[in-house]
């Protein structure tokens, strides 16, 4: 039996996936028994962040072509609506320390910024993205491209004009003591965020995996003619790609307002680091996109803990760059040929 | 009559393709378009199918106006188009590529049957349902594509060069695997480069030449015609 599995490790050991995934966690275990528990515990959480803002990014990218630099604005939009939705509600259990808003009260905040991070969506389908497709879809990526940056622009000055360029932030969602894992004390909003995150992208993972719809999205990002000749309305399927994707990122803020307080770039550092996740992990795969999550995500806790603060941004870049090198495609890219390699 | 198509225009752009097209098919029949290769045969079926919309002229599809709709409304009307690039979802697997294929039909257990039903049709994607589409022979992709085209229950096939990059063996099972749908009681049109074997299996054919429909009669009619003799069979 044990045989059995090792023929199976082994090999796989060796594919790309297999070898990075397994270097990420030799490098987890070796940080953590270094440095202290903490760092695996903000590895988590930041990598479950990423992986919903990296969810969104792979969807745009794999089934509507959209290279998106506007995402990190839904993310903005998301911890805008939460803020705005919590401070109230905060006012409240602050009078009424017993009411069942001191637990449920976050939660309505994080759908707030779920809906909120759609309907943004949504809107841009129909005001931005929808009217261009219909004009024409020559250099369709470099048009969208420069779409989505118009998008960035546009959304961060808004924020700026309407709400001001303060900080809007929160002391925290769910008060009590933190708890205690492993003997390091994790604050209740971070596990919060961990469970929430986790809970989406699972979800997410199945729809897309078993459900029609979720099926036909894929379709559509595989073969659009084959899509269009099998029925699937391709119009609807685009719309709801984009609420999806824009929801993802608008959770995301709504669940992380505690850490990033909400102004109008809050976006940018999200965006790039998803951006390094899809780069990272390869095009449409939703599942190397969450692994990739928390591999860049290891890498930025680690240059911040052994490099320095102001590194970040720098050794993940390098060392993507690195990999990129001898596996053009991203370390999960597809070796069946799609779409884009035609 | 299930489709008629009445003095169809269609092109690509500013560049016409198809100059007043005019065919008809029946329920239950088999009929081949046959010509040489830019004739517009593979636009002629795209535009029925609703992939280009046509500049003028009407498809008329059980008697209801189907011209200019889109390729995923014209699908919903009991049309089915297998195109000769196949359009197959390479990173799923045969199943889910049927599955995809019964897309229009939301009941789960009519969608069983039709499944049943093709895997009956073609034991190869039975044995190969969990395996990706990208990585299966031109053959089996070929099967898998008609069998994706059939899982709709479709009124109306058409099939677009199924012999298309197939080495001859594989072109004699894939017409085979047509001849069986014809059986079951399908309406198909093809289009074919290979006017001989077309002309053989079909009952009826069409002749396009430079967009025009040049003949039209019995498949062996036609095949015993001295003009399509000398153009396309060269003896």
């Amino acid at each position: 039996m044990s045989k059995n599995y090792t023929s199976y490790i082994l090999p796989w050991v060796k594919t790309a996936p297999g070898m990075s995934i397994v270097i990420s966690i030799v490098v987890t275990v070796a940080a953590t028994i270094d440095a202290g528990p903490y760092l695996l515990v903000n590895m988590v959480v930041t990598g479950g962040m990423l992986a919903l803002v990296a969810t969104g990014l792979t969807l745009m990218l794999g089934v509507l072509n959209i290279p998106m630099f506007a995402h990190g604005e839904y993310f903005m939009i998301g911890s805008l609506i939460a803020y705005y939705i919590f401070t109230p509600i905060s006012e409240f259990i602050f009078e009424h320390p017993e009411s069942w808003l001191v637990t449920f009260g976050p939660f309505i905040a994080i759908i707030g910024a779920l809906a909120g991070g759609a309907i943004a969506g949504a809107i841009s389908e129909k005001l931005v993205f929808g009217p261009l497709r219909r004009r024409s879809t020559d250099n369709w990526v470099m048009n969208s491209f420069l779409l989505t940056v118009g998008l960035s622009v546009l959304l961060i000055n808004l924020h700026q004009l309407i709400f001001g360029a303060d900080f809007k932030g929160i002391v925290g969602y769910w008060q009590g003591m933190p708890i205690s894992i492993a003997d390091v004390y994790v604050s209740k909003d971070r596990v919060m965020a961990f469970i929430i995150s986790a809970v989406i992208v699972a979800l997410f993972y199945l729809f897309m995996t078993y459900t029609r719809t979720g099926m036909a999205i894929r379709a559509v990002s595989q073969d659009i003619i084959g899509a269009e000749i099998v029925g699937i309305d391709i119009e609807k399927i685009v719309l709801l790609t984009i609420s999806l994707a824009c929801a993802l990122a608008g959770v995301a803020g709504g669940s992380l307002l505690f850490m990033y307080p909400s102004y109008p770039t809050v976006g940018l550092e999200p965006l790039y680091m998803a951006w390094f996740v899809v780069i990272l992990s390869g095009l449409g795969n939703i599942l190397g996109a969450v692994a990739g999550a928390f591999m860049v995500a290891l890498l930025k806790v680690i240059t911040m803990e052994y490099v320095g603060a102001g590194w970040d941004f720098v050794v993940p870049s390098a060392l993507i760059m690195f990999i990129l090198i001898f596996k053009p495609s991203g370390i999960f890219g597809s070796d069946v040929r799609g779409v884009l390699d035609k | 009559m299930l489709l008629e198509v009445k003095n169809l225009n269609a092109g690509y752009g500013y560049l016409q393709i198809l100059r007043d097209v005019s065919l008809h098919i029946d329920k239950g029949e088999y009929v081949g378009i046959v010509g040489p290769n830019g004739a517009g045969k593979s636009t002629t079926m795209k535009t029925i199918a609703g992939l280009i919309s046509p500049m003028s002229g009407t498809v008329i599809f059980n008697g209801e106006d189907i011209t200019g709709l889109s390729a995923s409304a014209v699908a919903k009307k009991g049309i089915s188009f297998v195109s000769e690039e196949m359009n197959l979802f390479v990173n799923m697997t045969v199943q889910e590529n049927l599955y995809m294929g019964a897309y229009t039909i939301k009941e789960k257990h009519l969608q069983k049957e039709r499944l049943e039903f093709v895997f009956e049709l073609f034991p190869r994607l039975a044995e190969r349902r969990k395996q990706l589409a990208g990585t299966m022979s031109g053959g089996e992709r070929k099967m898998l594509a008609i069998g994706r085209g059939m899982m709709s229950n479709p009124s109306l096939m058409l099939v677009d060069e199924p012999s298309f990059g197939l080495a001859p063996q594989l072109t004699t099972s894939v017409f085979a695997s047509l001849e069986v749908l014809i059986k079951n009681g399908v309406t198909i049109l093809l289009v074919e480069q290979n006017v001989t074997k077309t002309l053989a299996v079909t009952s009826r054919g069409y002749v396009l030449e430079n967009g025009k429909i040049g003949l039209e009669g019995k498949s062996a009619d036609l095949a015993e015609d001295s003009y399509v003799k000398k153009v396309f069979l060269g003896v």
